[in-house]
């Protein structure tokens, strides 16, 4: 490995149900305000209105493209990119000149999946290409770097729901290694109908409120959102000598190479990625002040992660907080990341939203209160469908 | 940065199924197609296509492991084995092995069947199996799965620059000591949503044969299928070379350094919007070939031109562009010839403005 080698975050920016950004998503968190409901945007024909937690029309930024233009995932990435860009104080002109890459995980972003022009097309009319034109329009990498006249390396990272985990990861190398000066990188994701009711095809979507990491958890809400954050290279730093939140300290990933939806059981893919993410950031475990874990409230991906954290990092404090957000896949690793540097810069973090009464066979159970905490990293962790596992540690300051 | 030995090549496609079918279709300059009908209820309009047969997957592995794999995801898994297979390291796969696929589109004919689902089945029927192998990364678990590949794992979709974006990551893995190998690939695949977009984009402009340096003219036709390469660290020198850069971008932030002098195999597909940035870049009287007639027009194109490339590398010898070849062009018309010491250059753009590159050269070491 090349060893530590961190890399500054300059500014962070996201919006989900819990807030139109990261400051209202935080005072959400804390305040242990959450709001699921049945879905407003569609309807299905379930028995069960599965409780979902949906964006507020309200709180993308008036000067974003409208609907029609874009698909709303690509509006989430540019909502969240706007701030994040404004809180590292970058004028977006003056990015122009620079080496800037986009690097952003998603699901649904790159789905070729328009339910209304499918239906027409099966029907046998001869739809509009309007949906497809958009499809075509809205690669959510390609949109933001269009958006901002950037030139640099775009990626839109696929490997569902660790998409957001792994495009901080991969970006971050891409700083570190001079591919580029800086890169906006995170995940985004939008609610539709079609995830809804595979979601609910797979059994594994809660009737109530998500309840992570409980006994009587019966699986996930879904969500949608964004969240992106501004990394910048040395050069960059000394430069603009621009206030630094946080440091992408690790990053390790790792396949399971087991099953197409279910965990491995004993976690040996998740165990690999921490062990990488903690060897490449330089941190001890007694470094760690907190995990906030993927934590979707499905039975399988709870035991595991509880099984793995037991293991490697039985003392340090936990949560989960898709209980505030629902569970917006390739969007919920950069989401977290977001709150996870919050988090360590107030020292605190809130409780898991949903966890109440352990489960016996857990080893270790998430937090129940807010909790003050101690240690100058943190690490957020992601499972995927596929069998992916991708985790980031972030730090207070950079290389000790 | 770290240059990438090719040690083993893998490919399936209109042309056929391994690296024999890939250079017979590149000697002769021939390919067939097929015929596909891309508007639904009017079997009358008929659309060449190159398309690709997964039978020869159940030389790997038995009908029973293929249960529930689709098409895209089969794609997959013969393209990685038959590059495992060329490499030497088929059932001795080392730790440290990393998996990259890039994917325009990803499993489209899946992503249609679970639409399907729901509106035949109705909401609470829809298909389990369906939606989680429409997930863009479902070829990647399911190749992991099979050859037991438990590094990281990637899947990009960045439709045209697919390749290049994830060839860059690749690069950076073993450049970063992630891993020690990587097992790289592109896929896409044909549906039939796919070719009535096609028609209704194309159709009045429709073709029988790719002209791809007819620039002006839309000649494209629909290709599917996979290439794959087992990607290292270059230690020993490989017959098929090392890739020694990649780098993606766009126009708008100037002209990028190109190799000097090397040899192009263009991503031109015959599609004319794209195929009017290539001369943006691409200098006059600078050697181009296309090899797109042989595969068609995909997302993932360059990944065929890149296994074109490992092959020229390997025989010392260029194969001429098959397919139109246009009389009045800028640049010099690759025909069967000898290489030389030449660089290769295999350059993707799209409509936009956007480019990805990479250079492959002679192995060392």
């Amino acid at each position: 490995m090349s060893g530590p080698s961190p890399v500054a975050v300059t500014g962070v920016g996201c919006l989900c149900a819990a807030g139109a950004n990261l400051a209202a998503c935080m005072e959400s968190l804390f305040k242990e305000r959450r709001h699921p409901a049945p879905p407003s945007r569609f309807e299905t024909e379930h028995a069960i209105r599965y409780p979902v937690f949906e964006v507020s029309e309200g709180f993308f930024p008036p000067e974003l493209p409208e609907d029609g233009q874009l698909l709303r995932t690509s509006r989430l990435a540019l909502a969240a990119t706007l701030e994040a860009l404004h809180d590292a104080d970058w004028n977006p002109e003056d990015l122009k000149g620079l080496r800037v890459g986009v690097c952003i995980g998603t699901t649904v972003g790159s789905a070729m999946n328009s339910e209304e022009f499918y239906r027409d097309y099966r029907s046998g009319k001869r739809p509009e290409m309007t949906p497809i034109e958009r499809f075509l329009r809205s690669n959510p990498a390609a949109s933001v770097a269009r958006y901002f006249g950037l030139s640099g390396p775009v990626q839109t990272v696929v490997n569902a729901c660790s998409s957001g985990t792994d495009a901080l990861g991969l970006a971050a190398s891409w700083v570190r290694n001079g591919l580029c000066d800086v890169a906006l990188a995170g995940g985004a994701d939008e609610l539709t109908r079609v995830t809804y009711n595979g979601f609910a095809s797979l059994m594994i979507a809660d009737a109530e409120p998500v309840r992570p990491f409980d006994l009587s958890r019966r699986g996930l809400n879904l969500g949608e959102g964004a969240g992106m954050l501004v990394l910048e290279s040395e050069k960059i730093q000394q430069v603009r000598k621009a206030k630094i939140r946080s440091h992408l300290l690790g990053y390790g990933s790792a396949c399971d190479a087991y099953h197409l939806t279910a965990p491995s059981p004993d976690g040996s893919g998740l165990i690999r990625a921490l062990d990488e993410a903690m060897q490449s950031s330089g941190c001890r475990s007694e470094d760690i002040a907190f995990v906030n874990a993927h934590g979707t409230g499905t039975p399988d991906n709870d035991r595991v992660e509880s099984t793995v954290l037991g293991k490697v990092l039985p003392r340090t404090p936990f949560l989960s907080t898709k209980g505030f957000t629902g569970h917006t896949l390739g969007a919920a690793g950069a989401l977290e990341a977001a709150f996870t540097i919050a988090c360590l810069e107030a020292g605190r973090i809130p409780a898991s939203a949903g966890f109440s009464k352990p489960d016996p066979v857990f080893p270790i159970h998430p937090v129940t209160r807010e909790v003050a905490i101690e240690g100058r990293a943190a690490l957020s962790q992601s499972l995927a469908f596929g069998g992916n596992n991708a985790v980031v540690i972030f730090g207070k300051e950079g290389p000790q | 940065m770290t240059r990438l030995s090719i040690r083993g090549v893998g490919v399936v496609g209109g042309f056929g199924c391994g690296l024999e079918a890939f250079d017979r279709a590149l000697v002769s300059g021939v390919a067939s197609t097929m015929q596909v009908t891309p508007v639904p209820g009017n079997e009358s309009v008929l659309r060449s296509a190159f398309l690709a047969d997964t039978a020869p997957l159940e030389e790997f592995l038995n009908k029973r492991a293929l249960r529930r794999i689709d098409h895209f995801s089969r794609l997959a898994l013969l393209g990685s084995h038959l590059a495992l297979q060329d490499a030497g390291m088929l059932g001795a796969i080392p730790e440290r092995v990393g998996l990259v696929i890039a994917s325009g589109y990803g499993a489209l004919r899946t992503t249609f069947s679970f639409l399907d689902s729901i509106i035949e089945d109705g909401d609470s029927c829809a298909s389990p199996t369906h939606f989680s192998n429409s997930v863009h990364n479902a070829a990647a678990a399911h190749v992991a799965i099979k050859l037991n590949i438990g590094g990281p794992n990637l899947t990009v979709s960045q439709f045209e620059m697919s390749v290049s974006s994830a060839l860059l990551t690749a690069q950076l893995w073993l450049e970063e000591g992630r891993v020690d190998h990587v097992v790289f690939g592109g896929v896409d695949e044909y549906s039939a949503v796919l070719g009535y977009c096609w028609e209704r984009f194309l159709g009045s402009e429709s073709t029988e044969e790719m002209a791809p340096f007819d620039l002006a003219r839309q000649t494209a036709l629909v290709g599917e299928g996979s290439a794959f390469f087992v990607l290292s660290r270059e230690e020993t020198a490989s017959p098929y070379g090392a890739i020694d850069r990649v780098s993606l971008g766009h126009l708008s932030g100037g002209l990028p350094i190109l190799p000097k002098d090397p040899v192009y195999i263009l991503g031109a597909d015959g599609h004319r919007q794209c195929s009017a940035k290539y001369p943006e870049l691409v200098p006059q009287g600078a050697s181009v070939a296309s090899y797109a007639p042989l595969y068609g027009s995909l997302p993932v194109g360059q990944a065929f031109d890149l296994a074109a490339a490992a092959l020229a590398m390997r025989d010392g010898r260029l194969c001429a562009t098959p397919g139109h070849v246009a009389e009045e062009t800028d640049w010099q018309i690759v025909g069967t010839e000898e290489l030389g010491q030449r660089d290769i250059c295999c350059l993707k753009m799209d409509d936009n403005g956007g480019y990805g590159f990479l250079t492959v050269t002679k192995g060392r070491g």
